[in-house]
């Protein structure tokens, strides 16, 4: 290997350089997890590293070392001399002979090392210790023997382990130092002279660089938190909170309506963050780490147990202080001792630290305008410093402990400073005068001492001043440029003019600089005509540039209001005067005297920009939900009331009788299915005809749904479907009686339905299915997803008139309520049923239904009855109804055969007339109740129930209000609804929308009746609707236009562009997002809104809430999905009211731009 | 670094509503239960490191609406899925029938490139609960019937099977993924068996 002196140095640069990275990474990674993981991947790469300089230049022939892993066979060369190395050593051995399938060292992975390292040369030899294939997770402990088990039964681990197994395993046993200390200094025995082992600087550099590493400790134990990568929501929020408390609190900006960039108006914490720059965001980022020398900022000072005392806090708080130089800024930091410990885990202990967050300090420098430093004379007790910001406020004190540190501080303060800044009066020119720091009276608070504390005889202050180079002198360029060139002919007046128009600029540069302004401005009065062209044309070039700059904006201006006009009023309604808090019980007094609400604007304005009184929101929701219309009477409010509540019953009434009948179906299907799966899994021949069980073997099951699964085979699903229909008729018939079952399989015509039907009579496996066939077998007819049904049978009505059975009867259900007597309206029910059967001649599916519960329940019979009884008022016309139905039904079967294709024919004829003889056998009330609603109704409603049920169990279980039988109202209201929307049916989600409701109402009636009003606008929002693809879009557009940066990034991860981060926000009105008092105040804002300020309110309060976050959003990158994971954390966390605000704020920036004000 | 090269893997629980699906992610993530959830709206998805064929990798595990009809905002999420682990209640016997339509939307949706052998992982969840109503055979045949697909039976209140469960459902899913890594070495190669496996799976557009 010839290399050139230069290449060499290049080279051990380069692992050096490599193994700083790798040590920095773990150090890191302890600092920040508190502890390493064995596996974790920085320790690899380590020691990759390592590996790579330690064979870098050994002497391999020298020493005899052929193999490829040649530092192994080192390390056992030196074991005999170095103790450490023997430990080792002996450790390795004893893994390797545990290994059983030991696989030659030789196959080890040159491609697993770090790129970088393969351009050296001598690397090329060198390859990782590699040794076996399962062994080595070792904890490195004597007890490898036992982790070899481990990692046999886990092999899954172990490659990451096995690469570089001694310098591993002596980094666990802290032994590496030594171990490199030992073959640094008897370098000359092992490697070349140019090695890097052997070089006086880099050997002992690198054996140095490895103390940090070989002082941790490293752990096998996963905890919980241990395979996240992504930090957490909460952790997010609190380094932004962290980054920008003190940025936050200091601009105090004013209200700029700047449709680019800047959103916010309200000057409230959580809005204001969202004005911070990415730059500064992401020091956030990285803010534990990079209270530690990192790539991006230089560590100038760090202090610990400096204390502090932030606002708030009674008595001083030990801290870590800290000083930070980045690339253009300069950043003090400061953080309570309690939370130095890295995040914590235990959730109690969050509570605590959250406020300890709110504590820490976070100062640019930039915004510090002067430090005042306080000092006891005449003795050495530490000192104080304070920092006071551009706007004059002052930020904690920090007090530094005894011994110079307060000095040392400022000199690393001025030495950060530099070149672009420096203190005023420089730090250096006070140290000749008495000992370093204790300043001379005289010298006492020379520099505006009106911000200082105040100040008692003894101690010794001095103020600086940081004044920066840089920035004023940009600023000062461009301002005089502009100036001048506005006001030429009054020359005069600039200085003044300068400072007054940049008053909302920085105080800083204005207070500090003034004399520069002067030097071009004199030089400009010295110079005349030449000065005078240079200007005219760069009035021209700015006039011609401002030109276009507003005819872009134009054109922008144009596309909001074609795309954007709708989504707010043009009116801006005048907000509230600050005395004014929303609506409040006085004010609610004074507009509805007299038990009379007229004045709607007002209303809906107060309520718009305040909220309603929590107490009042039962007597004001009606209105704002349009269930009472505005200006009625109090009686006449009593009355619809009354009426609605009859309304709800009655229509309760219909469904419970309905649900009566499903859930008694329900009982007995699970009784059986559970009776055969114990006796099936018993014997499994009870019944069974075994000459099926032998012919169609265990996959005829399967064959069901392998059919079914063709969806987009239409044909090929019918086929299914009366195939499946035929195996459930069997079956029954089955039941019934053994021997229509026989006459069944001779019926066949088809073979392949033949095959159904004989695994159909295998009882084992068939009849745990049988039931929720029977429960199904009709709408299984229509479609395969019972949901779409309403779709599908409008399709298959053109195969099969049956479909119209199942729809005719809803209608028929819907026309009730107009009714004002529930037993006018029952009879109703019960005459109008059998009319569109009749007319159709078809209705075979309520036969199965009503029959089967009687065949299957007999002794369950009464039962039935009487709680359907109980629960609709039924009259005996029914029953003559029902059995006539029957009759009809007969005729419906011999038209079947030309409807249905020749697959069922005969067979299905057949199984009809055998269901039939059992049914009119017992013509019973019970059967007859349950004739009158169509099985695809039953089946329809009752897969809706048993949807509404699992959600309602399942909806808000912690909310004190639904903690008891409130539930019950909650399933009421929801099935209520469903029943008489059958054609929406229940879809998850309206749960959330109707429980914020109750809990406000706590009246079903009343809630049932405000839910439908609230459905009207929100059920676009379900995917019946199309109302959410619409949201997404004017989201879009709204970013676009309100949040520039924000949405090149969206644009730039292309897949952003989705939204769906705001699917749940739109789908339940943020319902989810917040807790539920605020869900109350939100919602009837939102509701107020529509009438205020725009119909779409939803939109702002999304953007609101993305605004919120925008910093945490932009300086993560966050893509798609990231942005989805941090909403879904933040969940229920969220400052409603500073959202509301602004949102407000946002609709108003909206208005003002189409108005182009 | 080469060395410490991640990859991503999607997977996608399915099922219907209330069978577990949030409960047995949450689970394997974060090693707990409650019976606190609500209904899952609109979609969420954990993250969790696990160490696979000796390759550190990154799962990616979303948790969808069990309602049918809000599947139709599925296709954003199923796109690119490396896995599919279909769902069903033991006590809940349509459930498990369901299951079938879920695959099917499951294929429809995300269109993998050889759907025929896209893994797949059946859990069959709440075995802790003794009204127990689809056997374990049942199950297993179904699975079998579907080109063998791995079946678990899990609860996730107990915390049974669920980390065996996933650790395979990570295994499969990095096979997918490196087969569709040496697919994409291979760019020309052109499937023959692909049509006629799924017919219209790919222009059959419902949305």
């Amino acid at each position: 290997m010839v290399q050139t002196t230069a290449d060499g140095v290049d080279l051990k640069e380069r692992l050096i350089a490599s193994v700083k990275k790798e040590v920095k990474q773990l150090m890191e990674e302890a600092v920040t997890k508190k502890y390493v993981h064995e596996e974790s991947s920085s320790v690899t790469s380590l020691c990759a590293a390592v590996e790579a300089c330690l064979s870098q230049g050994l002497r391999r022939r020298a020493l005899g070392l052929f193999k490829t892993s040649s530092t192994t066979a080192l390390l056992h060369k030196i074991a005999k001399t170095c103790a450490e190395a023997e430990h080792i050593s002996k450790m390795v051995q004893e893994i390797e002979s545990n290994d059983p399938n030991k696989r030659s060292s030789s196959s080890s992975d040159s491609f697993n090392r770090p790129p970088m390292l393969k351009k050296g040369s001598s690397n090329s030899m060198s390859t990782a210790t590699a040794t076996s294939s399962s062994t080595v997770t070792s904890s490195a402990s004597a007890s490898a023997s036992i982790s070899v088990s481990i990692s046999a039964s886990n092999s899954s681990m172990s490659l990451a382990n096995m690469k570089y197994l001694w310098i591993r395993l002596a980094l666990y046993e802290k032994r590496l130092t030594k171990i490199i200390e030992y073959l640094v200094s008897n370098a000359q025995s092992y490697y070349d002279r140019d090695s890097l082992v052997a070089d006086p600087d880099y050997g002992s550099i690198l054996s140095s660089l490895l103390v940090g590493p070989c002082a941790l400790e490293f752990t096998r134990a996963k905890t919980a938190d241990h395979y996240w990568t992504d930090p957490h929501a909460d952790e997010l929020v609190q380094r932004h909170r962290i980054s920008c408390r003190r940025s936050s609190s200091t601009c105090s900006r004013p209200a700029i309506i700047n449709f680019k960039r800047s959103l916010n108006t309200s000057s409230d914490d959580a809005s204001s963050c969202s004005f911070k720059s990415i730059a500064s965001a992401s020091v956030a980022k990285d803010y534990v780490e990079s209270l530690h020398q990192n790539a991006k900022a230089t560590l100038l000072y760090g202090k610990n147990n400096v204390h502090v005392l932030p606002k708030d806090v009674a008595e001083l708080m030990p801290g870590y202080l800290s000083l930070h130089q980045h690339i253009q800024t300069l950043t003090i930091k400061w953080t309570p001792n309690q939370l130095m410990n890295g995040y914590n885990e235990s959730e109690e202990e969050e509570i605590d630290k959250e406020a300890f967050w709110a504590y820490a300090l976070n100062i640019n420098v930039d915004e510090i305008v002067y430090v005042h430093c306080h000092q006891s004379r005449g003795e050495d007790s530490g000192g104080t410093v304070i920092l006071v910001g551009q706007d004059g406020v002052q930020r904690p004190p920090i007090h530094f402990p005894e011994g110079g540190h307060m000095q040392q501080f400022l000199s690393c303060l001025e030495t950060g400073l530099l070149p672009h800044g420096q203190l005023d009066p420089p730090l250096w020119s006070q140290r000749g005068i008495g000992k370093m720091f204790l300043w001379p009276k005289s010298m006492r608070r020379r520099i505006l001492p009106s911000v200082m504390e105040s100040v008692d005889e003894t101690p010794i202050d001095y103020v600086f001043r940081i004044v920066s180079k840089s920035r004023h002198e940009e600023f000062a360029a461009t301002h005089s440029i502009l100036d001048f060139v506005r006001s030429t002919p009054r020359r005069a007046q600039l200085s003044s003019c300068s400072t007054t128009g940049s008053s909302d600029c920085s105080n800083k540069s204005l207070s500090i600089d003034q004399y520069p302004l002067e030097s071009p401005l004199l030089q400009q009065h010295n110079q005349s005509t030449s000065i005078e062209m240079v200007c005219s044309t760069m009035r021209r070039q700015i006039i011609s540039r401002a030109f276009y700059g507003w005819l872009a904006y134009c054109r922008h201006l144009s596309t909001v209001r074609t795309h954007l006009s709708g989504l707010v009023h043009g009116r801006i309604t005048p907000e509230m005067k600050t005395d004014e808090e929303g609506l409040t019980k006085e004010r609610w007094e004074q507009l509805n005297a007299d038990g009379m609400l007229t004045n709607s604007t007002e209303f809906y304005r107060l309520i718009y920009f305040g909220g309603v009184q929590p107490e009042l929101r039962k007597d004001v929701w009606p209105y704002l939900l349009g269930h009472y219309a505005f200006g009625t009477t109090q009686e006449e409010r009593q009355k619809q009331d009354e009426t609605c509540k009859h309304y709800y019953e009655t229509t309760m009434s219909e469904w419970l009788a309905v649900d009566a009948i499903v859930q008694q179906r329900e009982k007995e299907k699970t009784a059986r299915a559970v009776a055969k799966l114990s006796s099936g899994s018993n014997s499994g021949n009870e019944r069974t005809v075994r000459a099926a069980d032998l012919e169609a073997g265990g996959e005829l099951e399967n064959e069901v749904f392998e059919d079914i699964s063709d969806i987009s085979d239409p044909g090929d699903l019918e086929f299914d479907d009366e195939q499946r229909q035929q195996q459930q008729q069997q079956q029954q018939s089955q039941e019934a009686s053994s021997a229509v079952s026989a006459t069944h399989l001779s019926v066949k015509p088809i073979p392949r339905a033949m095959k159904t039907s004989t695994d159909s009579g295998h009882v084992d496996e068939g009849l745990d299915e049988l039931d929720e066939e029977e429960e199904e077998e009709d709408e299984e007819e229509f479609a395969k997803k019972p949901e779409e049904k309403q779709q599908s049978a409008d399709e298959a009505a053109a195969l099969e008139s049956k479909a119209v059975s199942e729809k005719e009867p809803q209608p028929q259900q819907q026309q009730q309520p107009s009714c004002s007597t529930s037993t006018a309206s029952s009879y109703e029910t019960v005459g109008g049923a059998p009319q569109p059967s009749e007319s159709r001649g078809v209705l075979s599916p309520e036969f199965l239904s009503a029959d089967d519960l009687q065949a299957q329940l007999p002794h369950d019979e009464d039962t039935v009855k009487s709680t359907q009884q109980a629960a609709v008022i039924i009259t005996n016309a029914s029953v003559d109804i029902a059995s006539w139905e029957r009759t009809t039904k007969t005729d419906g079967d011999n038209q079947m055969p030309p409807l249905t294709e020749q697959l069922e024919s005969t067979g299905s004829a057949g199984n009809m007339d055998a269901l039939q003889q059992p049914k009119s056998a017992c013509a019973s009330p019970a059967s007859s109740n349950g004739g009158v609603y169509s099985s695809e109704l039953l089946e329809q409603f009752g897969l809706n129930l048993h949807r509404i049920e699992k959600d309602v169990q399942r909806c808000d279980r912690n909310y004190w209000y639904f903690a008891n039988e409130n539930l019950d109202k909650l399933r009421n209201v929801i099935s209520t609804y469903v029943w008489e929307h059958l054609d929406i049916g229940y879809m998850q989600g309206m749960c959330d929308l109707v429980a914020p409701l109750l809990v406000i109402f706590d009246d079903e009636s009343l809630s049932y009746s405000c839910f439908c009003k609230l459905m009207e606008r929100m059920i676009e929002n379900f995917p019946s609707g199309g109302a959410m693809d619409m949201h997404f879009a004017n989201m879009r557009s709204l970013i676009q236009i309100l949040d520039s940066e924000m949405y090149d990034l969206m644009d730039s991860n292309g897949d952003y562009t989705h939204f769906y981060f705001c699917y749940r926000w739109f789908l339940l009105d943020f319902k989810r997002e917040l807790i539920y008092d605020d869900v109350f105040a939100t919602w009837e804002v939102i509701w107020a809104a529509k009438h205020i300020a725009s119909g779409h309110f939803v939109l702002f309060l999304a953007l609101a809430l993305l605004e919120t976050y925008r910093d945490i959003i932009l300086s993560n990158s966050m893509d798609f999905t990231d942005v989805i994971k941090f909403f879904n954390e933040m969940a229920e966390r969220h400052n409603a009211q500073a959202v509301l605000q602004l949102a407000r704020s946002l609709v108003l920036q909206l208005q003002m731009i189409i108005e182009n004000k | 670094m080469a060395s410490r090269k991640k990859s991503l893997l999607k997977v996608i629980i399915l099922g219907d509503s209330s069978v577990g699906k949030t409960s047995l992610m949450n689970q394997y993530v974060n090693k707990r239960f409650s019976n606190q959830y609500k209904a899952t709206i609109g979609a969420d998805f954990c993250t969790k490191e696990v160490v696979v064929n000796d390759r550190v990798v990154t799962m990616q595990i979303w948790d969808t609406a069990g309602q049918e009809r809000f599947q139709s905002l599925g296709v954003a999420f199923y796109r690119g899925a490396d896995c599919c682990v279909l769902v069903y209640d033991v006590t809940a016997p349509n459930s498990f029938k369901n299951l079938d339509s879920w695959r099917d939307e499951f294929l429809i949706q995300a269109s993998p490139r050889d759907p025929e052998h896209f893994p797949f992982v059946v859990l069959g969840n709440k075995v802790d609960l003794d009204n127990r109503q689809v056997s374990t055979r049942r199950a297993q045949q179904w699975c079998q019937s579907k080109n063998d697909i791995p079946y678990y039976e899990t609860s996730a209140k107990e915390g049974i099977n669920v980390e065996m469960a996933f650790q395979t459902i990570a295994k499969n899913a990095l096979e997918q993924e490196t087969e569709a890594e040496l697919i994409n070495d291979f760019p020309d190669q052109i499937r023959l068996n692909s049509d006629n496996n799924r017919p219209g799976n790919t222009d059959n557009c419902q949305c």
